[in-house]
């Protein structure tokens, strides 16, 4: 069987990986390196993916390819260099057009899929009916009684007493079994992200490497 | 008390030492330990199984390298389905840090193990940004958002794309989030276009998304490398000539239930401690 070193890709991979774990013992410069490192090359990456994927596809080609067809493309452009113009304090008042656009189409867009998409939708889901199956109504008034219960401890225009503190309280113990539940979630996200590392460090990298060296 | 308030105070080290023993042991000696498939998941294996042959379903490969652990397996395990059932596969990627390579990687995986043809039985569109506004501009016309495919060969000439102009000929999307771009593909796209939409996401995001199934927003969620395990069961249990092939996230799992020991371990030991020193703290007062 032929046996190969780890290749340049795996040993910098491995080094960056190693380099921050280091930072479990304590801070030191070379988790600094790695994390400059990191950053610098997620900016530039961004910045190369936006142009070949988005800007010379759908603004640049089309644009100076066939200008007469595609004229209102100026439009964007133009919108998207005067934000640049911030930089120039004595016109930097034109950039606030351009976000003028930006936040009015998003609000106009977000306004309806929030309202369309999410309050309707999941306000539906929680109308659920009580003349079905006994199991089935348990759980249907698991459901309905909980968002009652965790809409009411986030009414704070009037004092929770009377009816409204023990309705409130219940709504603090959904909201800690939904943070308890989001905590696991989040432990088992986080032990993922070690898996992927580990398996990579052990599989990709050091069981080549042992094997090429012992033969 | 004197031993237990010297355990308090731990050194965390110790702790991360213990964790990475628990980890790396089951990723050199794998256990094999079952995998139980719940609802959620079944739900979008289930709907992949009804799109006929020939038919289009996208995936949105809306995340980067760091969650490639819990992701990258659930790309791998819907591709395969959709290739055995002679699905075209529409990938894109709206997600900007990583997500369009996230895509290539995955798709190369897939042609080195089930010998596909880019272009033909899958297309990569590659990555776009805007997310809402890509999102709805692909209702009306797929072509004007991804004129070309990650290739740069326009999508007209591409095989795969024939007849799937927009949403309408698309017959299920999945989005792989780990953003709110999940959110999007939920209460945009479903809610505005009906397209039938599924989630596979991170174990972190995964709480907020069986809202939306429970709604009937959402298909299904996959959630986390658990998700992506019981789909890696249910595509070797109906297509077992595809069981031998790389199965990450149920290797994985071996390694989550032992580090979930080690963790609980630690939760109960520190509380037993707490409470005990607590105890003795106040007989001496």
């Amino acid at each position: 069987m032929e046996l190969q070193l780890p290749g340049i890709g795996e040993w910098v991979a491995a080094f960056f990986t190693i380099a921050i774990f280091s930072f479990l013992y304590r801070d030191n410069i070379v988790y600094r390196f790695a994390e400059s490192v990191f950053a610098g090359v997620s900016f530039g990456y961004y910045v190369g993916l936006a142009k070949i994927n988005t800007l010379d596809p759908n603004l640049f080609r089309p644009l100076f390819g066939d200008f007469s067809a595609n004229w209102p493309l100026v439009i964007p452009f133009a919108l998207g260099l005067m934000l640049y113009l911030r930089y120039i304090p004595k016109v930097a008042w034109v950039a606030n057009w351009s976000l003028a656009v930006y936040i009015g189409y998003y609000i106009g867009v977000n306004l309806i899929q929030r309202i369309h998409g999410e309050i309707i939708p999941q306000a539906k889901g929680t109308m659920l009916p009580l003349n079905v199956a006994f199991g089935q109504v348990l759980g249907n008034l698991v459901i309905i009684v909980g968002v009652l219960a965790v809409l009411i401890y986030f009414f704070f225009s009037s004092p929770h007493r009377g009816p409204l503190k023990p309705t409130a309280r219940l709504g603090i113990y959904y909201l800690m079994i939904s943070f308890g539940a989001s905590f696991g979630y989040t432990v088992m996200g986080r032990v993922s992200l070690l898996i992927g590392r580990l398996t990579f460090i052990v599989n990709d990298w050091a069981r080549p490497l042992i094997e090429s060296v012992t033969g | 008390m004197k031993l237990a308030q010297k355990l308090l105070l731990i050194d965390r080290r110790i702790i991360f030492l213990v964790v990475f023993i628990g980890a790396i042991i089951p990723i050199i000696r794998p256990i094999g330990l079952a995998v139980d498939v719940s609802r959620p998941v079944r739900n979008v294996f289930e709907r992949v199984e009804q799109i006929e042959s020939g038919d289009a379903l996208m995936i949105s490969f809306d995340y980067g390298p760091s969650d490639g652990p819990e992701l990258d397996p659930m790309a791998n395990a819907i591709m395969r389905h959709c290739v055995k059932r002679g699905v075209r596969v529409i990938g894109l990627s709206l997600f900007p840090l990583g997500g369009v390579d996230m895509a290539i990687g995955r798709m190369l995986e897939l042609e080195r193990d089930l010998q596909v043809e880019n272009g033909v039985d899958y297309v990569n569109l590659g990555y776009k940004d805007g997310g809402q506004a890509a999102m709805k501009a692909m209702g009306e016309n797929i072509a004007a958002v991804f004129p070309t495919d990650s290739r740069g060969v326009p999508v007209d000439e591409l095989p795969a794309m024939q007849n799937v102009r927009n949403y309408n000929n698309v017959r299920m999307a999945i989005s792989l989030a780990t953003s709110v771009l999940g959110e999007w593909w939920i209460n945009l796209v479903n809610a505005q276009f009906g397209v039938d939409v599924a989630i596979g996401t991170t174990a972190v995001s995964a709480p907020k998304y069986y809202a939306f199934m429970e709604a009937k927003q959402a298909i299904g969620v996959i959630g986390g490398m658990k998700g992506a395990s019981e789909y890696e069961e249910l595509v070797a249990r109906a297509y077992p000539d595809l069981a031998d092939l790389s199965r990450t996230a149920t290797m994985g799992m071996d390694v989550q239930s032992i580090v979930h020991l080690v963790i609980i371990f630690f939760i109960l030991f520190g509380n037993v401690i707490f409470i005990l020193t607590r105890r003795s703290g106040k007989e001496a007062k």
